[in-house]
């Protein structure tokens, strides 16, 4: 995978979480990792298809993912419950489609799945023979992971 | 006042639209994909569409296809995170009159569902 595919999630996300948190993410440090994806207490996965195919996957503690969602629903919510669920599939859906949307400026032509959100750590998830990009996004309250395996579909 | 269908497939953003709908004085219904949201459409023949892209069981494309289909005058606005070039351009051709990228200001809705009822 090409180091430079995962920064359309990465200008996305930031300009997601600022326009719908209102917070300033820092980037963290760039990670490789082919070993099966072991999941956080909450995780996002989207897959993309088109010239480029593959997964992205955000994932956080349910901490965060609590913080993240009372600003998006501007209302503490007691449990993680399925407006949770829903409200953090589309900070991913919406996240995706901006990197889709960079990614066309580029040249490369991809769309995006609806997303299927996973409560509970320790789902293994294995991209196969796909090598993932990690980059972390700290947040004021903690931090949101982005993993990108992607492979190209042309030439 | 119109009547606003609301096609999304996240419940927390059909909410999220029913809110800013609501307050600006417009009744709401709701559908969650889009051949959901054809049936409604039949059913109660709404004033405007507000029409998301990427949903299982039908995307909002294919929807607004047969939507225009049936009523040619139909009013949608797509509002998806799906803001490419090439997606709001194929949308345009299938007849959708406005088009909102997530994120969006509340005001940007209200505006686009006001213009098309004014």
């Amino acid at each position: 995978m090409k180091v430079e595919w995962i920064q359309p999630f990465v200008t996305s996300a930031i300009r997601v979480l600022e326009a719908e948190l209102g917070m300033e993410a820092q980037v963290g440090e760039l990670a490789a990792e082919r070993a099966a994806n072991t999941t956080q207490e909450v995780s996002v996965l989207i897959g993309i298809t088109g010239q480029v195919e593959g997964t992205v996957i955000y994932g956080t503690s349910k901490l965060v993912a609590t913080e993240m969602v009372m600003h998006l629903t501007g209302e503490r919510r007691p449990v993680f419950d399925e407006v949770s669920e829903s409200a953090m599939g589309e900070l991913g859906n919406i996240i995706s489609g901006g990197a889709a949307a960079l990614f066309e400026e580029s040249g490369i032509h991809c769309s995006i799945s609806p997303p299927t959100v996973i409560v509970g750590r320790g789902t293994i998830i294995s991209t196969v023979n796909m090598k993932r990009l990690l980059i972390p996004l700290i947040l004021p309250f903690g931090q949101l992971h982005i993993a990108v395996a992607l492979r190209s579909t042309v030439g | 006042m119109a009547l606003v269908l609301i096609v999304d497939d996240a419940s927390f953003m059909r909410m999220r639209l029913r809110r800013v709908v609501t307050e600006a004085g417009h009744d709401v219904i709701e559908a969650a994909n889009g051949l959901e949201a054809i049936e409604m459409y039949k059913e109660h023949k709404p004033d405007v569409v507000l029409m998301d892209i990427t949903m299982p069981e039908m995307d909002g494309v294919e929807a607004l296809k047969q939507i225009i289909e049936l009523d040619p005058n139909a009013k949608v606005i797509m509002c998806t995170a799906l803001g490419q070039k090439s997606m709001v351009m194929e949308s345009v051709k299938a007849g959708a009159k406005d088009f909102i990228v997530k994120p969006f200001q509340p005001e940007q809705v209200v505006e686009a569902v006001n213009k098309q009822v004014g």
